[in-house]
């Protein structure tokens, strides 16, 4: 525990460690401190002024060391300048007055000063009712301009800094938060000061430009709206859109998201991929604050790739095949067709899901499977991935505490562009002094951070791994990520040297899933699908959720002997459900709820952000209709219902609830839309931080300061 | 490219910081690469870059921090006009206007036959000797002092003929 540090603030006490700076000090009792180059995620620089305050320390007597008493209180010393309160720790019994005439007075001054080069554009501004600048001049700055209109500061207003990211030159007031982010967060330095004082710009030179996955994140941290994102640029008002709680489901690390939505007016015909007119549309996706999954990040795939769900060619109709043709029909007839032609071949059902479903829709699969006497398949997952479900991280586990003493061992996989935040997280361990250890045949963006880098032939890894057991038996914590390596073999391998520690929070194995929920499928009991083209032609049905093998060219038709009974369950006319005998249409996660359990273990729920498209169902309320009509007893009335039988069934899933999902607690930083200026435009988490398979130690699941 | 054209050069350069920061040699380098053209390009740019193990942009954001560094062709006669308070108190604003009006540009502009660029900078540290302009050339930078516009053009005129 550091030592604690008492000092007041405006006049009321706190106690925090030492070396707090006094902006986050006050932050903790809620005395906001205005800032603008300050992020509490980045190394205070304290170049904006904007904080700055009134600081008085105890004087110090000379010759005995110890505080003048002065009428029976400490004599304050105040020096003769303000301080800055993003650049200065505390220290015991000092007075810091945010609120004086003195520091309100400089406050305001700094306002002034950076709108005399600001064009106030907000009513045509992205940023305008989510701006800390705004909101702050709103709070503290002068109503009225002491400047000339006609001669404000003039800048270029539409310069591309990449595909990705606008900059708007004279809206930045070179905060350096975006530059500072490239540099000490994503380790990717691609942005620049280029020229001095008023002529400051921002520029990237990497090839190509703004190299970085990460970069949408600049637009949240940007105080201003100099940076836009040109998926969303013009796109709507803040104010205008409603908030749903999500998770990005593109990858297994399971970012906390937040969909923005509004609806659109019926004149509008289109936006993006969507005819919306009179439609609730999905505007955006913010990151939202989970400190031991993303922290207030998500990565560019997870802000801007979720257009899929919108497009155009969603199925939203029931088919079956009929003379060679898919027709449409109403649910009744799919299901009753379904329960004909399985009714008479129910030993030779196989369900082929995949990672893209959530827990419940994967449960009810399994129910199904199971009532059947068929297999439950998971498609395309690492090779014997299911060793996580043994030795998989722990409860307690987080990248965010990993520091030396934790040896992280990646191997066979590429972080930056598999998993992208945890690229992020595990590079600020290795600095944090975390030994990390790559194993690779190729180079990866996260090489440069390893303590040790061993490259080896493609299939080599599990080998390279063994070799390594001796160098890594020590380490007081190892966590191995584990990704494709032709084999199980690396996954055994990589199991081999964690056994001994499973069930210790920071310690154990981490699959780098192609999708954001084949952990959830290997907890629920699914198989990895090993030889699909005979499993095709073995089966009489197959039932198919969430996968195309046929476009993937994981099963060639051309050599497909004998075609079984295929069900389809998709949001799309895929390769797979072009050759359906019956074609469900499924909901995308973003009409409807659920929950997923990320490569580490974590199960978090996710909302419905927009209504459900036509006819559509949810998965897991599909394949309760199925099996009903078979005759087999499967939840499929909501999401939550579907929640507590799994919990009920599944031992490592034990006390699991929708409620205790959606349970959250204060978090460090701590950000919000009230207070946007201090950690950006991420959401805050109201809806749940999830819960971590088979915990046993609850405490260690509370966030701490 | 530097690595072919001044193979001496550059490694005398580097040869003046410890390898562990060779970054320093970013300086020497630009100057280097600015000799021929007048300015550093994108080849150039990319080549420091990997000398001094640094990123692209790290270089690109020193040649906008420097007055003397330039990332695009301008005149081959560069006049850095100082403009600071001090000069402008001599008169710097009204004769680099006026040096503008003869050479029929603006002030930051490049005359049509693209010999010569005049534009405004801040303090020179020559500020008693105002109006003043700093000229890069091959061999270093030269003072003007205590100009007039007269001279100005003289000295434009002749160097005219030089650089041509
Ligand atoms: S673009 Fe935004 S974040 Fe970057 S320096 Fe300008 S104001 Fe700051
Ligand atoms: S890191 Fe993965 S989960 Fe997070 S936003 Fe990116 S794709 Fe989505
Ligand atoms: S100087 Fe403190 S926030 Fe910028
Ligand atoms: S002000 Fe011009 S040289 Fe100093």
């Amino acid at each position: 525990m550091a030592k604690m540090v008492s000092l007041t603030i405006d006049g009321r006490p706190v106690s925090v460690s030492e070396g707090t700076l006094i902006v986050n000090a006050a932050k903790t009792i809620g005395i906001d401190v205005p800032v603008f180059c300050y992020h509490p995620k980045m190394e205070p620089v304290g170049m904006c002024r904007q904080c700055l305050v009134e600081v008085g320390r105890p004087a110090i007597d000379r010759a005995t060391g110890q505080p003048v008493i002065e009428n029976g209180q400490p004599k304050i010393n105040f020096g003769p300048k303000l301080e800055t309160a993003c650049t200065t720790p505390v220290s015991e019994g000092m007075v810091v007055l945010s609120q004086s005439d003195k520091a309100r007075a400089s406050q305001k001054e700094i306002l002034e000063f950076l709108l005399t080069s600001h064009p106030l554009d907000c009513p045509v501004c992205d940023k305008g009712g989510e701006c800390p600048l705004q909101n702050l001049t709103m709070e503290h700055a002068s109503p009225q301009s002491r400047f000339l209109f006609d001669e404000k500061h003039h800048a270029e207003k539409r310069v591309p800094l990449g595909d990705k990211i606008w900059l708007d030159r004279e809206r930045c007031i070179q905060c350096a938060r975006c530059i500072r982010f490239q540099e000490q967060v994503a380790g990717e330095p691609v942005l620049a000061f280029y020229q001095r004082g008023r002529s400051t710009d921002i520029i990237t030179s990497s090839e190509p430009p703004f190299d970085s996955i990460f970069s949408g994140n600049t637009t949240d941290i940007c105080p201003v709206g100099a940076l836009t994102t040109a998926d969303f640029r013009f796109g709507a008002r803040p104010w205008e859109m409603k908030a749903a709680a999500s998770i990005c489901s593109l990858c297994p690390v399971g970012c906390n998201v937040t969909f923005n939505t509004r609806r659109e007016a019926k004149s509008r015909a289109r936006t993006g991929t969507t005819t919306a007119g009179g439609k609730v549309v999905i505007k955006r996706a913010m990151p939202r604050q989970n400190e031991q999954v993303n922290e207030i990040w998500i990565c560019d795939r997870g802000r801007f790739e979720w257009h899929y769900v919108e497009r155009e060619d969603r199925l939203e109709k029931p088919l079956v095949k009929k003379n060679g043709k898919l027709e449409k029909v109403s649910w009744k007839v799919a299901i009753e067709e379904i329960g004909n032609k399985v009714k008479g071949n129910k030993e030779e059902v196989v369900v082929l899901a995949s990672g893209r479903l959530s827990n419940e829709d994967l449960f009810n699969l399994k129910q199904l499977a199971d009532g059947l006497g068929g297999e439950a398949l998971l498609y395309d997952s690492l090779p014997g991935g299911e060793l996580t479900t043994k030795y998989g991280v722990s409860a307690g586990t987080n990248i965010g505490d990993m520091g030396a003493g934790t040896t992280i061992l990646v191997a066979a996989s590429d972080l930056y562009h598999e998993a992208p935040i945890w690229h992020l997280r595990v590079k600020q361990a290795a600095e944090r002094g975390a030994t990390l250890i790559i194993v690779n045949s190729e180079a990866t963006r996260l090489d440069k951070y390893a303590k040790h880098l061993v490259r080896c032939e493609k299939g080599e890894a599990a080998k390279k791994v063994r070799e390594l057991g001796a160098a890594v038996k020590d380490a007081k914590n190892l966590v191995i990520f584990f990704g494709a390596d032709g084999s199980s073999a690396l996954a055994e391998a990589c199991a081999e040297l964690v056994k001994s520690r499973a069930g210790k929070p920071n310690n154990g194995l981490v699959g780098v899933w192609p999708r954001a929920n084949d952990q959830g499928a290997l907890e629920l009991g699914f198989k990895p699908a090993q030889d699909l083209q005979a499993v095709f032609e073995k089966a009489s049905v197959v039932y198919i959720v969430g996968a195309d093998p046929i476009g993937d060219g994981a099963i060639k038709t051309q050599n497909v002997k004998r075609k079984p009974f295929i069900i389809v369950q998709e949001l799309f006319l895929t390769e797979t459900a072009k050759l359906a005998d019956v074609l469900l249409p499924a909901q995308a996660f973003t009409e409807r709820d659920g929950s997923y359990t990320s490569g580490e273990r974590r199960v978090q729920r996710f909302y419905p952000a927009v209504p459900a498209l036509g006819e559509t169902k949810a998965d897991y309320a599909i394949t309760a209709l199925i099996a009903a009509e078979l005759g087999i007893e499967v939840e499929g009335r909501s999401a939550g219902l579907v929640m507590d039988k799994l919990a009920a069934a599944v031992p490592a899933f034990a006390d699991i609830t929708y409620g205790k999902l959606a349970e959250t607690t204060e978090q460090w930083p701590i950000i919000g839309r009230a207070d946007l200026y201090y950690g950006g435009t991420s959401y805050q988490n109201s809806q749940g931080l999830g819960v971590p398979l088979g915990r046993e130690n609850k405490k260690a699941e509370e966030g701490s300061l | 490219m530097l690595a072919e054209k001044y193979p001496n050069e550059v490694k005398k350069i580097l040869a003046k910081y410890p390898p562990e920061r060779k970054q320093s040699a970013v300086m020497p380098l630009l100057h280097l690469a600015q000799l021929e053209a007048g300015f550093v390009d994108r080849h150039a740019v990319v080549e420091i870059a990997g000398i001094c193990g640094i990123t692209e942009t790290d270089v690109a954001e020193i040649i906008g921090f420097y007055t003397l560094y330039h990332d695009a062709p301008e005149g081959k006669l560069r006049l850095q006009v100082c403009t600071d308070i001090s000069c402008a108190l001599r008169g710097a604003d009204e004769f680099l206007a006026k040096v503008c009006e003869r050479l029929g540009i603006q002030p930051g502009g490049t005359t049509p036959d693209g010999l010569v660029t005049v534009e405004a900078v801040m303090c020179l540290a020559a500020c008693d000797k105002a109006p003043m302009f700093q000229v890069q050339g091959p061999d270093g930078i030269a003072y003007h002092e205590n100009m007039t516009v007269d001279k100005t053009m003289e000295f434009i005129e002749t160097a005219r003929k030089e650089v041509k």
